[in-house]
């Protein structure tokens, strides 16, 4: 197997005993750990409009 | 978290950033017009350990002069559209069915990402969506269903294909696999 394969395998084992976490305990503990993901992916978020189009691929539609 | 019954879904979660964010702009927008939001911020509503930079949101398509109001209300709340200033600008885009982004003054990260419908699968979305509950906010989003088609048909990128997994898994018991197999059936050669 592939560094690739190998990778998507684990990333795809990761996922689904996560879900499984999430079923089987309180919403606010795994929410807790969701959060701190979630709140530092956008802490260290930080882009111009320019940067932000561009990696989205919509530049052909700002009016400023 | 809780399948109350097909279209309910409650979940005592502590709120992130993003929930704050999208909770705020959804009192907003829902005072004007219908909404669903779809996509990636579903999964990451029930649980799914990832961060999302926008939120994904399809009204139906509303006359200017609601447009004129919703957007007031949206600039009075603190908000932006990054993509241009003036109503009719924006309504424009929206006409041609394009996508318009709304932030929090002086931030770009997170987003709304908001659009009109389009075809019937975004009929279907905004008519069956299910109502997510958390404390005293409700939101309305796709029915899982759809979601779980829509990523493994249309989008089909690693993280859409992981999302799908994910819904799949953690709402297994609650899900109706035939309905996805029709969704998809629908879905094939369409996009």
């Amino acid at each position: 197997m592939g560094f690739i394969e190998e990778n998507e395998r684990e990333r795809r084992s990761f996922i689904r005993k996560w879900a499984e976490y999430v079923r089987t305990h309180e919403d606010k503990d795994w929410s807790h750990q969701q959060n701190i993901i979630i709140n530092s992916a956008l802490k260290s978020a930080n882009m111009t409009r320019e940067q932000f189009f561009k990696m989205k691929k919509e530049t052909h539609y700002i009016k400023y | 978290m809780k399948f109350i019954d097909k279209t309910t879904i409650k979940i005592d979660r502590e709120l992130s950033e993003l929930d704050h964010f999208a909770l705020d702009f959804i009192d907003i927008l829902k005072k004007h017009t219908k909404y669903v939001i779809v996509s990636g911020y579903v999964a990451i509503l029930l649980g799914r350990a990832r961060a999302s930079e926008d939120i994904d949101v399809i009204i139906p398509k509303i006359d200017f002069l609601i447009f004129q109001s919703l957007y007031k209300d949206i600039k009075k709340n603190g908000y932006y559209c990054i993509n241009a200033e003036k109503d009719l600008d924006i309504f424009e885009y929206l006409k041609d069915n394009l996508a318009v982004r709304f932030a929090r003054k002086n931030t770009m990260i997170p987003n709304i990402e908001f659009k009109w419908t389009k075809n019937e699968f975004d009929e279907i979305s905004l008519k069956n969506s299910i109502e997510i509950n958390i404390g005293k906010f409700s939101i309305c989003v796709s029915q899982l269903e759809m979601q779980i088609a829509f990523k493994e048909m249309v989008l089909r990128s690693p993280k859409d294909l992981d999302d799908a997994l994910y819904i799949k898994d953690v709402a297994k018991e609650h899900l109706d696999f035939k309905l996805i197999e029709k969704y998809k059936e629908m879905l094939y050669g369409f996009y």
